[in-house]
């Protein structure tokens, strides 16, 4: 149905510097905008506004709360010029609205550029896939590093 | 208990069965007694997944001209079927 992506693919979609294992902010909005800046830091964003943007908007739709302790606010947007990947944690988790009440603790932003079709939702499923697992969600929660989270996603689509 | 329903269903939203179409798919079989589960429609019978979790769903990543395959199986299951076709033949933004 969808193609997975691979072992090689998590370096250059998610690199050390876009995962922070700080406590990100603890509103949903601020944490889609600490994401996006883990982004912009390693200078993928052409245009943050706009980036931003579409992020909210597609959470205008319907949250990207997707239960088991997991968001993952996403967007298909020109203001992002490759695939890329951001993530961190939440102790305490940040109210995504998730149908199933469950505050989110791991957090992935995923951008897309508009060109890119179809990687959007391959990316997005492919990432739900590896997070259905418990030893992989509990392996991102046990991470001390960001190399650590690298090995975790990469043993996940491996 | 009752003998599973099933049917498989093409997939109309344009954005296939994510976002808002996926919410309101999972929050359809979540509304029936019935248990329902869905795959791809090559999936065997061990591959269907809870059609009531939102990460089991958006894991499909099923696009808009493909087909889902849907089981149900309790009392509604023909109810169950028959509202989450909807949602799967309703054009975005018809809803």
């Amino acid at each position: 149905m969808s193609s997975t992506i691979t072992k090689e693919d998590i370096d250059e979609l998610l690199p050390e510097e876009q995962i922070s294992l700080e406590e990100p902010p603890t509103t949903k909005d601020a944490c889609i905008e600490h994401l996006l800046d883990l982004i912009v830091t390693t200078g993928r964003v052409i245009d943050r506004e706009r980036a931003l943007e579409a992020l909210l908007a597609r959470e205008e739709q319907t949250t990207t709360g997707v239960g088991m302790g997991i968001g993952i606010p996403h967007a298909q947007t020109d203001a992002v010029e490759r695939p890329s990947l951001a993530f961190t944690r939440s102790s305490a988790g940040v109210d995504f609205g998730s149908m199933d009440d469950e505050p989110a603790k791991l957090l992935f932003l995923i951008l897309v550029p508009a060109s890119g079709g179809e990687d959007h939702l391959e990316i997005l499923s492919a990432l739900s896939r590896a997070l259905m697992h418990e030893e992989v969600r509990d392996g991102l929660y046990a991470a001390e590093t960001p190399a650590d989270v690298q090995s975790v996603l990469q043993e996940a689509v491996a | 208990m009752s003998e599973p329903h099933e049917r498989t269903v093409e997939i109309v939203p344009e954005a296939g069965l994510h976002a808002r179409p996926a919410a309101k798919f999972v929050e359809t079989a979540n509304d029936h007694d019935a248990t329902v589960k869905i795959g791809s429609a090559e999936d065997g019978d061990e591959d269907l997944i809870d059609a009531g979790s939102m990460i089991a769903v958006t894991s499909l990543g099923v696009k808009q001209g493909e087909h889902l395959r849907i089981v149900a199986e309790g009392e509604d299951a023909e109810e169950a079927l028959d509202a989450l076709e909807r949602v799967l033949s309703t054009p975005e933004g018809k809803s």
